[in-house]
């Protein structure tokens, strides 16, 4: 017997959905046999940390700053989504197919590559493109998986970017984050928590920087006039392609100092949950 | 006018079977089994890909000569290297044992990179160590010389082939969902894009499909591509003619019987 009511239960139940889809995770086909793939999942207030290393980079990247506002704003209201974290050791080649879609003629070469650099990047790397393969389809399982529960989701490559900054999937150097719930619609799709957030100036100032030919004139004269406005040849302005060494260090800034602020304010609480696994 | 006859003409009856192979029967449950890789086909466009920048296509091969000369290909490349040999072969008499074979790729990954710096190719900071190995001005890459020591021409852009193996996934779903069964593999991939499957692509995957009995894809023997059902049937056709004629004898006059106790017939 029983009697649910409200949004709390929905909010528990996530967990356990979140559950499913790391099966379908774990059962996803390979083409190698061979990709290690490790799913968590972190929810509550266990995702704050994650939320504090997408900040500064949302300052930076619009598509960051999209996904920070969804998480912040559900966070704030209550209904947190559960995040999945998934992550695959993909830096290594143990196939010797010597196949040349990493840009080596042998895995061998690759291997020797991959040890001295591995993990420079934002999203990790180098990787074994038929080991990323495997990875993408258990991450397409996933939000295969998600879908037919019919829980609003998004693989993120922000949530990516916050589990490899804080270290979680310590055994992985590819990883995304699967964002599920809260129980409605439109969460990741035409999204509720960007009513409102930005002004019509700032939606046009990100199309004329995104999409600049849709905005150029007539061409002919080899430095064409931009349509930056409705009298558009009253002035007129020109595209100006320079180095802007200002966001450049603003970019370093956030990637070099703030990033590992907002770790370093986590990171040994999540360390010690893997040695105590050990 | 046409279309109104054939609907009142929506009337029939269907024979379908796996037995015997290439029979209109068998042909009738292959057409099923396209139906559903073209299903699985949709899914992939649908699948999640980075910036939702459309970057895949799909080739479906099917029928006799088509299945047979991908599995020679396949063969081919299992005699090309000696880490692909044993599987490889494998793998060809998989292809044959497919109703319809999808060629995912993806135009891309070698192309028109995501251009994001996210360094998933190279462990770098930014996209330099794709853009360093190919031949490129202003980040156009030139890929018109298509020549290639290695079966793949790498280096490829990492976000874009983890688009790819989405696209895989989601037809793999499908496939799952419509209960025919499917695996994505490398051989198949590569062997299609030699025979010039989805030529616009740098990276291409191959998922055969198919719906009998048995699972085609898993389950198999070992020396498979030597001992397999088609092997095994015709070795039965070898085997079985000599055993008849060893003891001819003419049936009208006399049919052996077993023999009782006393030895009588």
């Amino acid at each position: 017997m029983g009697h649910l009511i409200g949004n709390d239960y929905l909010q528990e139940h996530l967990v356990t959905v979140a559950k499913n889809i790391v099966l379908a995770i774990k059962k996803a086909p390979m083409i190698t046999g061979r990709t290690p793939i490790e799913a968590e999942i972190i929810w509550g207030e266990d995702i704050v940390p994650i939320i504090d290393v997408i900040e500064p980079v949302a300052k930076a990247a619009r598509y960051v700053q999209w996904d920070y506002q969804t998480l912040k704003g559900c966070y704030d209201k209550g209904e947190p989504p559960v995040i999945i974290g998934i992550g695959a050791k993909v830096d290594r080649s143990d196939l010797g197919w010597n196949c040349g879609a990493c840009g080596f003629s042998t895995c061998r070469e690759f291997n020797k590559y991959a040890k001295e650099n591995s993990g420079g990047g934002q999203l990790g790397g180098p990787c074994c493109n038929w080991k990323l393969l495997d990875f993408g389809i258990a991450c397409d399982w996933a939000c295969a998986s998600a879908w037919q529960y019919k829980v609003d989701n998004r693989i993120m490559g922000s949530v990516g970017f916050s589990l490899m900054a804080l270290n979680y999937l310590p055994n992985s150097n590819v990883k995304l984050g699967l964002a599920l719930g809260p129980a409605r619609d439109m969460v990741y799709y035409s999204r509720e928590e960007m009513h409102k957030k930005f002004t019509y100036e700032e939606e046009k100032t990100d199309m004329l920087k995104s999409v600049p030919t849709m905005f150029t004139c007539f061409p002919g004269n080899g430095n064409p006039m931009y349509k930056t406005k409705d009298d558009w040849w009253a002035p007129p302005e020109f595209m100006d392609v320079k180095y802007s060494e200002a966001s450049m260090d603003a970019y370093q800034k956030i990637v070099y100092e703030q990033v590992p602020e907002a770790v370093m304010k986590h990171v040994d609480k999540i360390s010690a949950r893997y040695k105590k696994e050990k | 006018m046409k279309k109104y006859v054939e609907d009142l003409d929506f009337q029939g009856e269907e024979n379908i079977s796996d037995w015997t192979p290439w029979s209109p029967q068998d042909i009738r449950r292959k057409k099923g089994v396209l139906d559903a890789a073209r299903m699985m086909v949709n899914s992939a466009m649908t699948a999640p890909v980075a910036g939702g920048v459309p970057q895949l296509e799909a080739e479906l091969i099917y029928g006799q000569k088509e299945i047979e000369a991908l599995a020679r290909r396949v063969e081919e490349l299992a005699h090309s290297n000696k880490a692909w040999k044993e599987a490889y072969l494998y793998e060809a008499v998989m292809v044959r044992d497919s109703d319809v074979v999808i060629m995912l790729g993806n135009t891309r990954c070698h192309e028109t990179p995501l251009d994001a710096n996210c360094g998933m190719c190279g462990g770098t900071m930014d996209c330099g160590y794709f853009y360093d190995k190919v031949e490129h001005k202003y980040g156009i890459v030139d890929t018109t010389n298509r020549k290639s020591e290695t079966p793949i021409k790498g280096p490829l852009c990492s976000a874009r082939v983890d688009d790819l193996g989405y696209a895989i996934g989601s037809a793999l779903w499908t496939a799952h969902t419509l209960m025919v069964d499917a695996r994505p593999f490398a051989s198949m991939g590569m062997a299609g894009q030699k025979l010039g499957y989805c030529s616009n692509s740098g990276m291409v995957v191959g998922v055969p499909v198919a719906a009998k009995p048995k699972n085609p894809y898993v389950d198999v023997n070992v020396d498979y591509h030597l001992i397999n059902m088609d092997r095994v049937l015709d070795n039965t056709r070898k085997v079985y003619q000599t055993a008849r004629l060893v003891r001819g004898f003419d049936y009208r006059k006399w049919i052996p019987k077993p023999t009782n106790k006393k030895g009588e017939e």
